[in-house]
């Protein structure tokens, strides 16, 4: 069970959390004008890396903040985890 | 009462304390401290069960969780345990076990006709086989092979039984009570280290039970007793037993079974069967020891064969004599000791050695007690068919391809030695990276990748002095990490015997023209010869080795035979074992119960259940209830007999005509405040949210990004800055983390905060054209006409006295109005309003009622709103704000978005007027079309309408309103129907919304 | 190459099974190849059987970076069905039904192929109605499907919770009776032998590490074997499919997850079907050998470690007991991961790429195992013509451009929540 330190309350197990997937997609900013590739990128398409992965993960049982976790893929060691606000 | 193989001294055992226990159903006596294991042999009985394949006849061969064959039958009825290990069942009075996978009888098998069918049974036979004709295998061949399958009986009843779960913080968790396990949690704990020290047998000590040791002064069972005393007393340890740690999880997440109930002889009932603890360890020491390799030889697989190690600490624990004839086979030294503890005993052993010879000092003190050895000799097989009753023992020519003089020693048992494996099943699990080491010929823990050290013979030191060192200073360092108190522990001084160097053979040769089995792995049947043919068929990963030939796959996971399957190997492949590698150890270490990883949530308590405050009046008026995710919903309040579809047209046909109300506390609520907020909306919701005037409600769709329509639901502006958000039932949890991602992610420039109401309000919708007239009574101060109220609007006031919100809001189509007060007054609420609803024949309606309204009217839910459809597919397109972005705006227009033949609703009604049209229908054009037969849509909902009398239905179709007059057929050939359909609009009730603006 | 049967069998015993062959035989690379498919799982020896057999090309080299059918072949809990609501799917993996019936005498390997029938149990009314729509959808598409009664499933599972205390009761079920399942690793090697003697090349411990491209054509492809060049490259390697996509320049629709199957200690057989439980998302069967098998939910990161962790396999029990109250008291044996390629609508690609001569078979999230022989046969056709195939026409890569997505559990693209 992954032990995860959520920037605002501290070390917490993983069974407080729910994850949000790949940090590094960014959503286009509303209202501009996006080429179809783009959005189609942003929707479906991932970069999906073996090795290190930064993500979002959520304290639902907790203080229900997002956070940032750079965590590997292949041992599932965390790096670092910040607040959305901070970088990895 | 007679335990003929007992010893009057020696063991830990009581004694004065007889224990009475069944096995095969005959009545047997062993003493408190025996495991059934140990109580069986102290009455003589080795044969306890057969292999899993040729049902070969099955004994003893280990005294730990090791044992490969002892598996055994506890109990009947609902507390029966199949496979229980017998040297691990710890005996009670009353303790009733039997035999597993043999019939009639264990000593009288009829299943025993495959051994002598063996030869057409190698391993992988049945790839090769059963495939003619086509439809015998499953029809012949594997229900046959499935009335052989398995080992013991499963329970069909219910677990009677409770188990917990405990969750745990330390610094170091110790795994395993022997010497080096003792020494690092002494260390650590006199360190200052919060310390749990977890032992997976009843008694601590591990090896210092069994060996001649001394530490300091004192033997190594005092030393041992005496630690755990000063452990125990330590504020900063827990020291469990009977606990087994089987699980290296990540981030040092330990977990272990702790048996609390079974060795209990009259439990009370409130004591849990076993306890799951969760542990966080900063550091995790693994000490967990060895296990002794057995030798291969001709049928080394008879009763009466056991590990050297494991006849011994039936002498030293137990104080039993496995038997009287014995002879010890042996690479190594370490067997010795268990010749000397027989001689000790009264007994003369032989002890037949591999090797030429030993000059170790235990070989000089078996020697010095006149035991016989036979060195550079060997057993090349054994007789006996349900006891080893004699040895082959032969020289082993120079190259030790064959024999010299075999001849014929008559034993009772045989304790084989074929050295030591380290247990790194939980170092590896931890992503460990294992090493093959040479001198002791097995793989030991390398680099670690997680805060995990293995300690003492579970590292590969197999002396008592290199176990202590490496336990206290390990555990000191280790410590001293997290503590920084550098209080170290001397290792005090300590006495053993010197042991010599094994010889790695441990695969006798079959002597000439004979092809005895020799077996590999116990209980699964894996024989020399079937590892030779995977190999000769090309199975040649060890992965490959083990799956052709199930070789370590039996509920032993190959304790005592992986190492050596891949000793086997790497011969015939002339390979080094660790080019061979070896497979991977995966969690558990041993089997665990199912209802001890499930815990407290069973039955009931599987997930939680939500209730309303009305819940309670909903039961006392017979309603029944239906799941709505955790949530208990009133489906219909049962009058008479009523069935439901007569109760459902009993309620909605009186909200359609008086008024009815419906407990609507269910629906997600979220507060959402701040400047932002109106803005927020907005972005959220597909339709406009800036001008919404403060007091009044909207009705709002969400889309995820992918356009797809996430939620819908009304929100009302409580103030300038608050807003009141309402969500479906079912996507309440979502919808809040989706506005919480948004606003911290995305735009966290948005000053705007949410917040989960559900809990707080009770809800209930009061609806029907009497519903004015009820609410004027309810709240004679406010101004209820459609001017001072209109549709949408929103008031605050109070409820003779309690606080309360009035949306008028409809899902019924009807004039309806939606009452929250705050939970604790739910009750209160709800009765008002059928006090004061009686004389309008107000009626409490359910969900099946709401259903039926809300679909002919054509309103939209969960089974329209089912992640596959976009607003236009639901006649939503009206909501689509063209004047701003919002959220999915962006995916609405892809190609097979915008292809204006999508499926998108529309009303059907049978053209008889009669048959209800089963939801999950489809819709086709031709009824007799061949198969497959294009489907043109499906039917989402059904209802019979209040309205019109007669059934009407949603469905989701292709084109749509085009199709609107077109006769199609509505199919659902699982239940053997079609009906003929027209296809009308899906606003079958008041297309134009005029009764809820009344 | 050599003919299995209860006569080779017998023949054999007499002569200690000393003749016996090599099923398939460990190759080096040769310098070229007219095809190469990267991955010797189910599916890339399918697919390189289907080329031999239908397209005529034997020129092949399977490449497997650790040893054959170490995958998801080797790893799922052996599951077949076709009980798909959409017509993409329900077409294509029915048509995958009627391979597996013959698959055992086509390979002459006893795959075990075992119709004993896929039952998904439904909780309330509402699921009930769903299932109905699904199993509706499969009857119109000449799939075998029957609603049972709970009554009915009383009889055939007695040991499910039907007490007043299950906190989901059970309203009644869909069946495939045909569904069922098969022995996985027969499946990997059934077809490796086959492909062996076709003179296919299957080479193991060979781990692809670049491609060659030259003006949008595939040339070759680099490997810690060394070069091989060749014109046409199949990408079979579920879960690591997004690795060798980036060699490629290419981003997927695909993220790799962790999924946990686990078995329990073997006992007596008294579970003839594959059961699941609709309140929840568990799955169970007993295996010939008398384990029952069990799965659930993904563990809900991206991971490309074969393993989980236990608060998922906790989860995925406390549902397994819900659904069968009497598993509590049978002990956990072993547990192991596989690492699941989930696509963005939970169906499967299989296409031609932007590249020439590179084609791709992925996505098939934890469905992969009962796709093997018509996954292999089409993307077989594919590669083979040039061009998809009318089965596979459906699971092309663009579909997440234009919106013709095939989205069955309608859950979108958080494809952790499997």
């Amino acid at each position: 069970m992954l032990e995860i330190k959520c920037p605002h309350c501290g070390s917490r197990s993983q069974n407080e959390f729910s994850y949000g997937g790949d940090s590094s997609v960014k959503r286009p900013e509303l209202g501009k004008e996006v080429p179809d590739k783009d959005w189609d990128d942003f929707i479906y398409f991932r970069n999906n890396p073996r090795g290190k992965h930064s993500e979002l993960w959520h304290h639902v049982a907790g203080c229900r903040q997002w956070f940032k976790v750079l965590r590997d893929t292949s041992t599932h060691e965390i790096f670092k985890t910040a607040k959305l606000t901070e970088e990895l | 009462m007679t335990q003929k193989y007992r010893l009057d001294k020696e063991g830990y055992i009581n004694r004065k304390k007889s224990i009475s226990f069944k096995f095969n159903g005959k009545k047997y006596f062993g003493y408190e401290g025996d495991t059934l294991a140990s109580a069986l042999l102290a009455n003589g009985i080795h044969l306890v069960g057969r292999s899993f394949k040729y049902h070969r006849p099955r004994g003893f061969v280990g005294s730990k969780e090791d044992e490969p064959n002892a598996k055994v039958q506890l109990y009947d009825g609902a507390k029966t345990e199949p496979n229980a290990v017998a040297t691990e069942v710890e005996l009670v009075e009353g303790l009733v076990a039997k035999s597993q996978n043999c019939w009639p009888s264990v000593s009288f098998d009829l299943g025993a006709i495959n051994n002598f069918l063996s030869k057409f049974l190698p391993a992988g036979f049945y790839y090769k086989t059963f495939m003619w004709p086509k439809s015998f295998w499953y029809k012949i061949y594997e229900p046959i092979i499935r009335k052989t399958a398995g080992l013991g009986v499963a329970p069909l009843k219910p677990d009677p039984d409770r188990y917990e779960h405990k969750f745990e913080h330390c610094d170091v968790l110790v795994i395993g009570s022997g010497p080096s396990g003792l020494a690092s949690a002494l260390a650590a704990a006199k360190n200052g280290a919060r310390v749990i020290l977890a032992e997976d047998k009843s008694q601590f000590g591990g090896s210092l039970l069994t060996d001649q040791v001394t530490i300091g002064n004192k033997t190594g069972k005092e030393w041992a007793d005496e630690t755990i005393e000063q452990l125990k007393s330590m504020p900063n340890v827990v020291v469990k037993n009977r606990s087994q740690v089987f699980g290296y999880y990540d981030h040092n997440m330990m977990v272990m079974f702790e048996r609390t109930k079974d060795h209990i002889e009259s439990p009370s009932e409130y004591i849990p069967r076993q306890k799951l603890w969760y542990i966080r360890a900063k550091e995790v020491l693994v000490s967990t020891g060895s296990i002794e390799r057995p030798l291969i030889f001709g049928n080394n697989d008879r009763p009466g064969i056991l590990l050297a190690s494991a006849a011994k600490e039936y002498i030293k624990k137990y104080g039993i004599l496995i038997g009287k004839k014995p002879i010890i086979f042996t690479n190594n030294d370490s067997a010795y000791d268990t010749a000397i503890e027989f001689k000790k005993n009264g007994i003369n052993p032989l002890v037949v050695d591999v090797r030429k010879n030993s000059e170790s000092t235990v070989v000089k003190e078996a020697r010095d007690l006149g035991i016989n050895i036979k060195f550079s000799h060997a057993v090349a097989n054994t007789k006996g068919y349900l006891r080893v009753n004699s040895a082959t023992v032969g020289k082993l020519n120079n190259d030790r391809s064959s024999y010299e003089n075999l001849e014929n020693i008559p034993c009772d048992c045989i304790c084989v030695s074929g050295n030591w494996t380290p247990t790194v099943h939980l170092s590896s699990q931890s992503g460990n990276k294992l090493k093959f080491d040479e001198i002791i010929n097995a793989f030991i823990p390398n680099q670690s990748r997680q805060n995990e050290t293995a300690v003492g013979s579970a590292n590969g030191s197999f002396t008592l002095k290199k176990s202590l060192e490496d336990g206290f200073h390990k555990g000191f360092e280790i410590s001293n990490r997290l503590t920084k108190k550098n209080i170290k522990s001397d290792t005090p001084s300590s006495n053993e015997k010197n042991y010599g160097k094994h010889e790695n053979f441990w695969c006798m040769p079959l002597p000439k023209n004979k092809d005895y089995k020799r077996c590999v792995d116990f209980q699964n049947d894996v024989y020399v010869s079937d590892i030779e043919l995977a190999i000769r068929e090309g199975f040649r990963s060890i992965e490959h080795v083990k799956r052709y030939t199930t070789l370590g796959m039996a509920t032993d996971q190959g304790k005592t035979s992986n190492l050596n399957g891949l000793q086997l190997v790497s011969n015939i492949e002339n390979k080094i074992v660790p080019e061979v590698g070896h497979t991977t150890f995966r969690p558990p270490y041993t089997p665990v119960t199912i209802g001890t990883i499930v815990g407290r949530e069973v039955g009931k308590h599987y997930r939680p259940t939500r209730k309303s405050p009305m819940h309670s009046w909903h039961e006392k008026n017979n309603a029944v209830f239906v799941d709505a995710g955790l949530w208990l919903r009133p489906r219909y309040y049962k009058q008479g007999n009523e069935t439901l579809q007569q109760a459902a047209k009993r309620e909605g046909a009186n909200v359609r005509k008086n008024v009815g109300i419906c407990d609507v506390t269910s629906l997600g609520k979220i507060d959402i405040k701040g400047p932002d907020s109106a803005e927020f909306l907005n972005r959220i919701y597909t339709n406009a949210w800036m001008k919404l005037p403060v007091g009044k409600a909207r009705y709002g769709v969400m889309l995820r990004e992918d356009g797809i329509v996430f939620d819908d639901g009304t929100t009302t502006r409580i103030s300038e800055n608050h807003f009141h958000m309402t969500t479906t039932t079912a996507q309440a949890v979502n919808v809040l983390a989706h506005l919480e991602y948004y606003l911290q992610v995305v735009w966290p420039e948005l000053d705007v905060n949410v917040l989960s109401t559900t809990e707080q309000w009770a809800g209930a919708a009061v609806a029907g054209p009497k519903s004015r007239a009820l609410l004027k009574k309810l709240f004679p101060k406010i101004d209820v006409s459609s001017e001072g109220l209109p549709f949408m609007g929103f008031k605050e006031e109070n409820l003779f006295g309690v606080p309360a919100r009035v949306f008028r809001i409809s899902f019924s189509g009807e004039l309806a109005y939606e009452i929250n007060v705050e939970s604790d007054h739910g009750i209160f609420m709800w009765k008002k309003i059928m006090e004061l609803g009686k004389s309008m024949g107000i009626q409490p309606y359910g969900t099946e009622a709401l259903s039926t309204l809300r679909i002919e009217m054509g309103h939209v839910a969960g089974s329209e709103i089912d992640g596959r459809t976009i607003p236009s597919d639901l006649s939503l397109e009206g909501m689509l704000s063209k004047k701003k972005d919002f959220i999915g705006k962006r995916s609405l227009n892809r190609e097979a978005f915008l292809n204006p033949d999508r499926e998108k609703i529309v009303g059907v009604i049978p053209v008889d007027k009669k048959t209800m049209i089963p939801e999950g229908s489809h819709l086709v054009k031709d009824k007799n079309a061949p198969l497959p037969n294009p489907k043109l849509g499906h039917i989402s909902a059904s209802c019979w309408s209040v309205e019109y009398n007669n059934p009407f239905s949603l469905a989701i179709l292709k084109e749509g309103k085009k199709r609107i007059g077109e006769k199609l057929y509505a199919m659902s050939p699982l239940k053997n129907k079609s009906i003929e359909v027209e296809i009308v609009s899906s606003h079958y009730v008041d297309p134009k919304g005029e009764r809820v603006r009344s | 190459m050599q003919r299995y049967s209860i006569f080779s069998l017998i023949k054999n015993a007499f002569g200690g099974h000393k003749d016996w062959e090599v099923a398939w035989k460990d190759s080096e690379p040769k310098k070229e190849y007219d095809v190469v498919i990267i991955g010797a799982g189910g599916h890339g020896l399918a697919t390189a059987y289907y080329l031999a057999k239908e397209h005529k090309i034997t020129n092949i080299a399977v490449l497997e970076k650790g040893w054959l059918g170490g995958g998801n072949v080797g790893r799922n809990t052996t599951i077949l069905r076709s009980n798909y609501m959409f017509d993409p799917n329900g077409l294509f993996y029915e048509h995958g039904m009627k391979m597996w019936e013959n698959l055992s005498q086509e390979l002459n390997y006893n795959v075990m192929y075992s119709p004993r029938g896929i039952i998904n149990l439904a909780h309330s009314d509402a699921q009930l109605n769903v299932f109905y729509r699904r199993g509706n959808s499969m009857r119109l598409n000449g799939i075998d499907a029957v609603m049972l009664g709970r009554d009915e499933l009383k009889k055939m599972i007695p040991f499910a919770d039907f007490s007043e205390s299950a906190r989901f009761p059970i309203f009644g079920g869909l069946m495939q009776p045909r569904g069922g399942t098969a022995r996985h690793d027969a499946v990997a090697w059934g077809y490796a032998r086959q492909i062996n003697s076709m003179g296919v090349d299957i080479i193991q411990h060979c781990e692809v590490t670049g491609f060659d491209v030259q003006n949008g054509k595939i040339q070759g492809v680099q490997t810690s074997k060394g070069n091989i060049k060749t014109k046409k490259v199949g990408l079979c390697v579920a879960g690591n499919t997004s690795l060798l996509a980036e060699k490629l320049n290419m981003k997927l629709p695909i993220e790799s997850h962790v999924l946990q199957a686990c078995v329990s200690e073997p006992v007596k057989p008294f579970l003839d079907h594959v059961v699941t439980f609709g309140a929840g998302h568990f799955y169970c069967s007993q295996s010939d050998k008398g384990e029952m098998v069990m799965g659930g939910d993904l563990d809900g990161y991206n991971s490309y470690a074969q393993r989980g962790n236990l608060p998922t396999l906790q989860h995925v029990l406390t549902e397994g007991v819900a659904m069968f109250p009497n598993l509590s008291r049978l002990k956990i044996l072993r547990t192991w991961g596989g690492i699941m390629d989930m696509s963005m609508d939970g169906s499967p690609i299989i296409d031609k790429t932007h590249i020439d001569g590179v084609y791709l078979n992925c996505g098939w999230c934890y469905g992969g195992f009962k796709a093997t022989p018509v996954s292999g046969w089409t993307f077989a056709h594919t590669i083979a013509k040039d061009e998809v195939h009318e089965l596979s026409s459906k699971y092309r890569l663009n579909r997440f451009n234009t919106g013709h997505l095939i989205d069955e559990k309608g859950l979108g693209t958080k494809t952790w929540i499997g």
